[in-house]
């Protein structure tokens, strides 16, 4: 090994021990270690200065691909369009939440079922899935874990078993869009793939894997969700869903904003706009509409995830520049022995089992260079081994109460409100659902693409 | 009377807990320690047991996870409650006394605050945690030193600042020099008068 590589499996090791051990923020972690990357590795190591110009990516801008793309193609270093469009679908949530969007969303549904227990269980997880195709599921979370309680408090259910199915679809709901769960945009942005693209390959899976999550769960849980109040509810006493909204115009300019979100990121492949161009708009977007109330909403976005980003995709191109990534593709090769079978299977476990446990985002950043490279030796098509990281990645990180940002936020907003869920049993109905899930994901894969 | 609250950090066995009880009578004013956990059980509804098993206690860093704020942690968000309750106490300009918390720094900005942090001659905790608990020697002093790890991991994790240092505290005070009555003494008329200097102000 060559000390570049040397060095940039050291920085990123140091990266991911920071980042679980939480001591210093994430974000000041893989800033610094991108730094190193930069300095240490392409600079004293590897005196590159492409390799630096390249990582950063900052010249991409200036290109038209960037934000209208007749072509699909890939990308390389810091993914400035990940970064953009998850900025713009941050301010777009921002601006919605504040004019009481999703809660109006979750207490029209849960009236539309005139309140009734298992109804709620029912349409929460459906909605919980579908909201998370478009939205990042900790704001999905974040809103149906806090109405969940709400309505448990006043129907007398207990709302952990309904907070964790909530959890499940999520994540479930995120693996079936580019724009639904982080890894996806990163592996969409990456390798060149479209919105329709996801939807109907991981989009197809995740719905079927849906149906059958809901089933699960309403096998397991339906007796304690059902548990409630025997007296009929008095609906017209429980807090209107008109209630939640805080500004009717707010209101409908960002409900016909979201709308647009939509019709674009569908109709992407169509119009050649690239999610960069469609995040920047939208955010414009809300922030015009909002007018005196735009500041409010930019001091809102959450800065640290995109300067996690930002640092993150710098030290993993410090692991592509050096070449180690491609000594880690070759080993999967080699251990496969050409079987696509074996490969498939290995990316989609082990991406699972590794989401599992660590944050999917740096996971994901690291093998989608991993995956190119195992493409390119092996002739296997890109696209069958993205389909499998991203079920992977995003599924996975459903197991445990640490997998993924939807279920530590769908687990403290519980334990906030006196409703502590443990490991134990997070993972005793959790982890048996996702690896139901992911079986049938691995039979998908297999059936279709081989 | 000006708010007053009394913050007291302690060593486990240094007779922490009985000087900031004593306190609490002598200032005739409530005091939060297990009266905490009772009154956050009431406001959760979850059980007193459940609460004092993840009391004053560090996460488990590698089972743990932090997203914008919210932790996965039943540690963490137990201490988040009562960090936010104490809060809540002092912002409504009750006085009363807290024992532990990490009270000391998280409520630093409230100019009726007087932090406390008693320590002891390790012999002298000894013998206090041998009679009051029924141990030997040996399993006292290995009790301290575990109560004590666990409470500087809680305190060091929840403010980054260290556990015990003086600088954190208006006093620190060792409990086996003057015995726990001198201290109470000594302490009621250092609180007294920090409390007249807060009532001229």
């Amino acid at each position: 090994m060559t000390a570049a590589q040397i060095f940039a499996v050291v920085i990123f090791v140091a990266m991911f021990v920071l980042i679980v051990l939480d001591k210093i923020e994430r974000h000041f972690v893989t800033l610094g270690c991108g730094a190193l990357t930069l300095t240490v590795v392409f600079g004293i190591c590897m005196r590159s200065g492409s390799a630096i110009w390249d990582t950063i990516a900052i010249k991409g801008f200036a290109t038209k691909e960037f934000w209208y793309q007749v072509t699909e193609s890939e990308s390389k270093g810091i993914n400035w369009a990940t970064i953009l469009f998850i900025a713009g679908m941050m301010v777009m949530v921002e601006g919605m939440a504040k004019a009481g969007f999703f809660r109006w969303l979750c207490m029209k549904i849960a009236f539309l079922v005139k309140c009734k227990t298992i109804p709620i269980f029912i349409t929460f997880m459906v909605m919980s899935a579908v909201l998370s195709m478009f939205i990042d599921s900790i704001t999905v979370i974040m809103f149906l874990a806090a109405v969940t309680i709400e309505l448990a408090q006043l129907l007398k259910f207990n709302p952990v078993p309904m907070i964790l199915s909530e959890i499940f679809c999520a994540n479930l709901g995120g693996s079936a869009t580019m724009c639904g769960d982080p890894p996806n945009i990163i592996v969409g942005t990456s390798l060149g793939f479209s919105f329709f693209d996801f939807l109907t390959n991981t989009g197809l899976v995740a719905g079927i894997c849906l149906v059958v999550s809901v089933i699960f769960f309403y096998i397991v849980f339906h007796k304690e969700i059902a548990g409630g109040t025997d007296k009929p509810v008095d609906i017209s006493k429980l807090p209107q869903p008109s209630e939640a909204i805080t500004n009717k115009k707010d209101f409908i300019i960002s409900s016909i904003i979201f709308g647009l979100a939509v019709v674009l990121l569908i109709t992407h492949a169509t119009t050649h706009l690239t999610v960069a161009t469609i995040g920047l708009a939208i955010a414009v977007l809300t922030l015009i509409t909002s007018g005196k109330d735009a500041l409010e909403l930019i001091k809102k976005v959450d800065y640290k995830t995109l300067l996690f980003f930002i640092g993150l995709f710098v030290v993993v191109g410090g692991l592509e520049e050096t070449g180690i990534l491609k000594l880690i593709a070759d080993f999967i090769g080699r251990i496969s022995d050409g079987n696509v079978k074996l490969m498939i299977a290995i990316i989609l476990w082990v991406s699972a089992i590794a989401s599992a446990f660590v944050d999917n985002i740096p996971f994901a950043a690291t093998m989608v260079p991993i995956i190119q490279s195992l493409s390119a030796s092996a002739g296997v098509p890109i696209e069958t081994l993205a389909w499998a990281l991203s079920l992977g990645t995003d599924i996975g990180g459903s197991a445990t109460p640490i997998g993924a940002s939807a279920n530590v936020v769908g687990t403290s907003v519980a334990a906030k409100n006196g409703h502590p869920i443990s490991w134990g049993r997070y993972c005793k109905k959790l982890a048996p659902a996702t690896v139901i899930v992911l079986a049938i994901s691995t039979v998908y894969l297999f059936a279709r693409y081989l | 009377m000006a708010q007053l609250i009394i913050s007291v950090g302690r060593e486990f066995g240094s007779g922490g807990r009985v000087i900031a009880e004593e306190l609490a009578k002598r200032f005739n004013i409530p005091i939060y320690d297990r009266h905490l956990i009772t009154e956050i059980a009431e406001k959760t509804g979850l059980s007193p047991e459940e609460i004092e098993k993840y009391n004053e206690k560090p996460k488990h860093i590698i089972i743990s996870r932090k997203v914008r704020g919210y932790s996965n942690s039943i540690e963490d968000n137990i201490a988040e409650m009562q960090f936010n309750f104490i809060r809540e106490k002092a912002e409504s300009g009750e006085s009363f006394v807290v024992v532990g918390r990490c009270s000391e720094s998280k409520l630093k900005n409230f100019s009726g605050l007087v932090s406390v942090f008693i320590l002891g001659d390790m012999d002298a905790k000894i013998q206090r945690v041998m009679k009051i608990y029924e141990m030997d020697e040996h399993d006292a002093r290995e009790f301290i030193e575990k109560k004590d790890k666990k409470r500087k991991r809680y305190h060091n994790y929840h403010v980054g600042l260290h556990w015990g240092d003086s600088r954190l505290y208006d006093l620190s005070i060792n409990s086996s020099r003057l015995g726990i009555e001198g201290t109470i003494d000594y302490l009621e008329q250092y609180i007294k008068a920090r409390a007249a200097l807060e009532e001229s102000k």
